[in-house]
């Protein structure tokens, strides 16, 4: 029996179309086969894990093509624990749902932002570091970040700068400032802007020379008049596709994360990206155990090995993102450790800071944008 | 059958062979079709995006087939619309039954409070079902198909009103004489509903079914927020799918889907009219 | 119309298991979120239900009135569009023989068997600039370009490819696309078999087809219409997926509103009062309509 399939979930492992999945895809069982036999097998996962003393199960919220191609395999493999892997599509989801009580989900990856949030209230556990030595191969700039000092509750993953993507044939310079997206009409009607308002807010923020953190009510308004100014040049706001927006043609400069862009990168040479001079936000996917886990040590177990060197090697082959992971990026050629889309020039990545949460901003931010849409 | 048929002179009213009628209707298929089209042939697009064509392959379909947590979802969308449809045509009918017979107490509320399911917000009433479900703490790892109760349950919610609406202004059109008729022939009420009324609702019940298999079959918000772990459907697979846009990958499981459809339905509709054939034979 | 009394055995059958459903898991569910519209935020997750009606206050704003008053609008001319686009082929699966009838149902609601997600990235990719749409125009441009001057035109300047997607257009073009079976289905279940001797009679006297369209098929499918018309605008209205993808800087819609309340904004109570104003417009329009049914029955 617990050798059987997991019905539910992603097993890379079992790449065979099995007998069950098939009935379930064809809907048949729905209209009147008995299913009394096949329900008594669809419990699976008996045994129990060698090591963490608990059933050798775990259940893993991640976003999509966020994973090695057989990461979840290998871990069973070594472990003996069967992970369900289910994804969700924006940290917004991920929060409003978790805030209703958790489901069942073990391991969940919020970005840093969302880490704030859950920390403070109280919808993740604090880790226990005996359990993950593997966090001697982060690098040491990862440890102590104002959004998890020390990192009780949070294990970095990736790590993502927002900057702009951009057709190169189609713009007469190098854009590398954010007057081009925020304040100017040399690009009418050919911008996409993500549709964040924070985020969107920050970085004009950053153009005026502020830090994305000290905003006050003042700033956001004289924001929300330049941008206001600005939305007859801007032809939509894109909700994280921006990459596409690029690949199609329908505009020739976005604002967007450098790994979507990296990986668009990859098949229409044509596109590059700069982290404008006045710097950028960077943010950071984590790896939490939320409140009421059913399996922590089995997250702990899997935490851990998702921070190996080789397996990290690995992850970062399939997502193309930037890691903060050490001693796997150490492992990578240099086509990826020397990528200036990947990891941007030091000098510039400097200028670049963590967005805090911040509860009083957060509803001027949206309220603003509102506005800015409605105008 | 055809003695039946060369009662009625047809010719006025087949609207469907007149060349205005049958333009407009391949127009209006043709605007729904175009994207659908594009859909299935960039299935076959040897590319991870679905923009530039980069030549011919078969291997998303593999891919697809292979992808056993999307061939779950997909089965899991399937079993709870058949499910919340049945359900929602039943619920759906009964509503519309009582609001067109019956006057009883605080009816406008209830009529009101009826088409609410209608009008409330996906992401209001998903939140709604999220807390209402978290009070409840019911067990998560029941078996398959007992699992996907919960969003079973929020479908059939938010399906039934449609079916009520569409019934009901179906029975707006109901002689009530052929009723009190077959009652005077000596038909019990309830023969007099299940053998005049019934037959009657047909098509409203024929129009609530579709609306209802569509709307349960392709709701994400709410399913998002009732769904656990071991319960992904389609939609919610999708949605977290195309953080980096859709693959090909996707529009082959849809063009399966489609496929799917269209045998499982002619065969349907064959057993049907060689049934009606046996039947008229008799 | 009957008693309920007068009929209690069957009233209890047809109404028992609607009634307790809809209370069971609709307004007991509901009925939280509405007090959380009269609530207050305390710290992240923490709603103190205050009775306060700020959040309805806000709500009430021009902003807010603004961009509603907007999506009446777009969804008003969605359902327009769609009872005009949507009449006809009604009338053709009506009208068609017993065959041919579950084919035509089927050809109209395959397409909504796809997931929305991906029907709507498959309109974008033919209304995209570089899309099938504009490339086919484009293509028909230059053919009769290279006509006109043959019949003495002037030759026309080259292509210049429309903006289809990313504005009102586009959004209302999307949720007609996404809409249309909701208006298809209700008219049919109205018409389907109805009493065809009155059309025959009307034609038999002499009466055009448009005449006896309008004079008797319309108000025998007036019910359908009204359904259709609820259930064709009342979606379209809270649509946000459409405008979301469709749309462009401008193109926001009261749905888009209240998710980024429940979600980025993390402003549960006032999302909640946005979408009770919607709700608390549409009962009263129902009941309303309800109590004046009830009292023209009571004259007639």
């Amino acid at each position: 029996m617990s050798n059987l399939p997991n019905l539910n979930g992603i097993t890379l492992a079992d790449l065979k179309l099995g007998r069950r999945s098939l009935l379930q895809a064809l809907g048949v069982a729905a209209v009147g086969i008995s299913f009394g036999g096949l329900a008594a097998c669809s419990k699976s996962g008996g045994g129990t894990a060698a090591g963490t003393g608990e059933e050798a199960k775990l259940n893993f919220y991640n976003w999509d093509t966020y994973i090695g191609e057989t990461t979840l395999a290998d871990f069973k493999a070594a472990s003996g624990i069967e992970v369900n892997m289910s994804l969700f599509a924006t940290n917004d989801e991920l929060f409003a749902k978790l805030r209703a009580g958790n489901q069942g989900f073990d391991v969940i990856v919020p970005s840093n932002d969302f880490v704030e949030r859950m920390t403070q209230s109280d919808l993740i556990v604090p880790l226990d570091h005996a359990l993950i030595p593997n966090m001697k191969n982060i690098d040491p700039s990862f440890i102590d970040v104002a959004y998890d000092p020390g990192r009780k509750f949070s294990m970095p993953y990736t790590w993502l700068a927002l900057g702009i993507g951009y057709r190169k044939s189609k713009v007469k310079a190098r854009p590398d400032s954010w007057k081009v997206l925020f304040d100017s009409d040399e690009y009418k009607g050919r911008i996409a802007l993500l549709s964040e308002a924070g985020d969107v807010f920050r970085l004009a923020g950053k153009y005026l020379g502020k830090s994305v953190n000290a905003l006050t009510p003042e700033d956001i308004k004289v924001i929300e008049a330049m941008l206001i100014k600005q939305k007859p040049n801007i032809k939509a706001f894109h909700e994280d596709n921006g990459q596409d927006l690029l690949l199609s043609g329908e505009v020739d400069l976005v604002l967007e994360y450098n790994g979507d862009i990296a990986q668009a990168m990859t098949e229409d040479p044509d596109l590059d990206f700069v982290l404008p001079k006045e710097g950028g936000q960077l943010n950071s996917d984590t790896l939490c155990i939320p409140k009421g886990a059913p399996h922590p040590k089995n997250a702990h177990a899997f935490i851990n090995n998702l921070l190996d060197a080789e397996v990290g090697k690995k992850i970062s082959e399939t997502i193309l993102y930037p890691t903060p992971n050490a001693a796997a990026k150490a492992l990578m050629p240099d086509s990826y450790k020397n990528n200036p889309v990947i990891f941007p020039a030091a000098d510039l990545l400097a200028k670049c800071e963590y967005a805090a949460y911040n509860p009083k901003l957060q509803p001027l931010y949206e309220e603003a944008f509102t506005r800015v849409r409605a105008a | 059958m055809n003695l039946f048929r060369r009662k009625i002179p047809l010719a006025p009213l087949e609207y469907t062979r007149r060349t205005s009628m049958r333009i407009w209707v391949g127009l209006v298929l043709f605007f729904l079709y175009a994207p659908l089209v594009t859909l299935v042939a960039f299935s076959f697009n040897d590319s991870r995006r679905n923009i530039v064509w980069r030549g011919f392959t078969t291997k998303y379909y593999e891919k697809a087939l292979n992808n056993e947590s999307l061939m779950t979802a997909l089965g899991n969308s399937i079993t709870i619309a058949a499910i919340a449809t049945v359900v929602s045509v039943v619920l759906g009918a009964l509503a519309a039954v009582m609001l067109w017979r019956f006057r009883f107490p605080f009816k406008a509320a209830w009529e009101g409070a009826l088409a609410l399911p209608i009008v409330v917000p996906e992401i209001c009433m998903g939140v709604a079902m999220l807390a209402f479900f978290a009070k409840l703490d019911l067990p998560q790892d029941l078996a398959w198909p007992l699992n996907l109760g919960q969003i079973t349950i929020a479908h059939i919610t938010f399906c039934f009103p449609f079916v009520t609406m569409v019934v009901r202004s179906r029975l707006s059109s109901f002689n009530r004489e052929e009723e009190e008729a077959a009652k005077d022939l000596g038909a019990t009420e309830w023969q007099a509903l299940r053998d005049v009324l019934l037959p009657h609702m047909k098509p409203g019940l024929i129009a609530g079914a579709l609306l209802a298999f569509t709307l349960s079959l392709d709701d994400f918000v709410i399913t998002f927020f009732t769904s656990g772990p071991n319960t992904i459907t389609f939609p919610v697979k999708v949605y977290s799918m195309v953080r980096f846009s859709v693959t090909p990958e996707v529009n082959a499981a849809s063009a399966m889907v489609i496929a799917l459809t269209v045998i499982l339905t002619s065969l349907a509709l064959k057993l049907q009219s060689r049934m009606g054939a046996l039947a008229q034979g008799h | 119309m009957e008693d309920w009394k007068r009929g209690r055995a069957m009233f209890a059958t047809v109404a028992a298991a609607p009634l307790t459903w809809l209370t069971l898991f609709f307004i007991i569910p509901m009925a939280v979120v509405w007090l959380y519209s009269f609530g207050t935020n305390r710290g992240l997750t923490d709603i103190d239900i205050s009775g306060t009606l700020v959040n309805y206050q806000r709500a009430l704003e021009p902003l807010y009135l603004g961009i509603f008053a907007k999506s009446l609008v777009v969804a008003g001319i969605t359902t327009v569009i769609c009872l005009v686009v949507g009449f006809p082929v009604a009338l053709a699966i009506v009208f068609s023989t017993d065959r041919w009838k579950p084919w035509l149902l089927l050809a109209i609601m395959l397409p909504f068997w796809t997931n929305l997600l991906i029907r709507t990235y498959a309109l974008m990719a033919v209304l995209r600039t570089e899309g099938y749409a504009n490339q086919s125009i484009g293509w028909l441009h230059d053919r009769f370009g290279s006509i006109m001057p043959l019949v003495g035109l002037p030759a026309p300047g080259a292509y210049e490819p429309m903006n289809l997607l990313y504005n009102n257009f586009a959004v209302i073009l999307g949720l007609v696309y996404v809409h249309l079976p909701f208006m298809v289905l209700p008219l049919y279940a109205a018409l389907d078999r109805l009493d065809r001797s009155l059309i025959e009679a009307s034609l038999d006297l002499g009466a055009g087809h448009i005449r006896t369209l309008l004079a008797i098929v319309a108000p025998l499918a007036a019910p359908g219409i009204i359904s259709g018309i609820i259930i064709t605008f009342v979606p379209a209205l809270g649509a946000y997926l459409t405008p979301d993808l469709l749309g462009g800087p401008d193109s926001q819609m009261i749905a888009n509103v209240i998710e980024r309340q429940f979600k980025r904004a993390n402003d549960w109570p006032f999302g909640a009062a946005l979408s009770f104003l919607l709700m608390y417009a549409t009962f009263i329009a129902i009941a309303f309509q309800a109590v004046k049914a009830k009292q023209a029955e009571r004259r007639g």
